[in-house]
């Protein structure tokens, strides 16, 4: 501690101890908190067609087209420990040949300071509805949910769920939409 | 350059390094409850980050340069003896030291 240089050492690395400490607190005021809110889903409309997969092997496999609206408040989530939201629409079914089906449709980024009421209208899907198959005619019960990852500043990262789901059937034949 | 800056003095005495130490330890820690008070209040860790960075400012200012605060205890040096050639015969002991710290 004689010479200048060595106490900015001495100095600088308690800072940066003490800053790590702090950030450690930071994690554990949060750490239990319970980050669901409830969402509110609706279908607008709903169409499927029995195209070539190209993602898969050569065969014709059902597609669907979903348009939905959205609305939920996300803003009690939000608090110092939360640098943004990862939200992901899924939709979960069952067919003949798969017991569980899971596909995202949608998803978008909401970072700390945007706007957290999520209030939309009228979403076409993102992201190709692919069945693995052709489970998606005439199937009685597809259930969308909205789910989110929780990024922190320090910590784990779960995936949450949120509370509120829509069940809706898909059409019985191919090319014709079905509105809700 | 590089010796200009060398050339300029920043000891502390033995208590001026202590008081140092003791006083930025001091202003951290401060700083860093008053910190996570604050940003556990309003929900923001940045604010958090920045009254660490406010004291940590504050810290560099008052220890790094030495102060005549710093230099208030001195160690009092014995007053240094003459050398003379007369010297070499009176303490051969030293005389040997020095030979051996002049081989190494």
């Amino acid at each position: 501690m004689n010479t200048v240089l060595s106490r900015a050492n001495s100095l600088f690395a308690f800072s940066l101890s003490v800053m790590a400490a702090l950030t450690f607190g930071c994690f554990v005021t949060t750490a239990f908190k319970d980050r669901s809110v409830p969402v509110d889903i609706h279908v607008s409309k709903v169409m499927i067609k029995n195209v070539d997969d190209f993602t898969g092997p050569r065969e014709r496999s059902d597609l669907g087209f979903v348009t939905f609206d959205l609305s939920a408040n996300l803003q009690p989530i939000f608090d110092w420990n939360v640098k943004e939201l990862f939200l992901y629409l899924t939709a979960e079914y069952t067919t003949k040949s798969n017991a569980l089906n899971q596909v995202v449709l949608w998803d978008k980024i909401v970072l700390r300071g945007e706007n957290t009421k999520l209030n939309l209208k009228e979403v076409k899907s993102k992201y190709f509805f692919f069945d693995d198959g052709n489970g998606l005619r005439a199937n009685k019960n597809i259930t969308l949910t909205l789910s989110w990852n929780v990024v922190p500043n320090a910590g784990i990262l779960p995936l949450v769920m949120g509370s509120g789901h829509k069940s809706l059937a898909f059409p019985e034949s191919y090319e014709a939409a079905k509105s809700y | 350059m590089l010796s200009m800056f060398k050339s300029i003095p920043t000891h502390m005495d033995y208590k001026g390094q202590k008081l140092a130490e003791q006083i930025f330890q001091g202003i951290i820690l401060v700083s860093a409850v008053i910190g996570f008070i604050y940003g556990l209040f309003i929900q923001q860790f940045g604010w958090t980050v920045y009254i660490m960075l406010a004291g940590f400012t504050v810290s560099c200012l008052l220890t790094l340069p030495p102060w005549p605060m710093y230099r208030k205890s001195p160690l009092s040096w014995q007053p240094a003896i003459p050398e003379t050639s007369g010297e070499n015969r009176d303490k051969p002991q030293e005389n040997q030291s020095q030979k051996k710290k002049k081989h190494k």
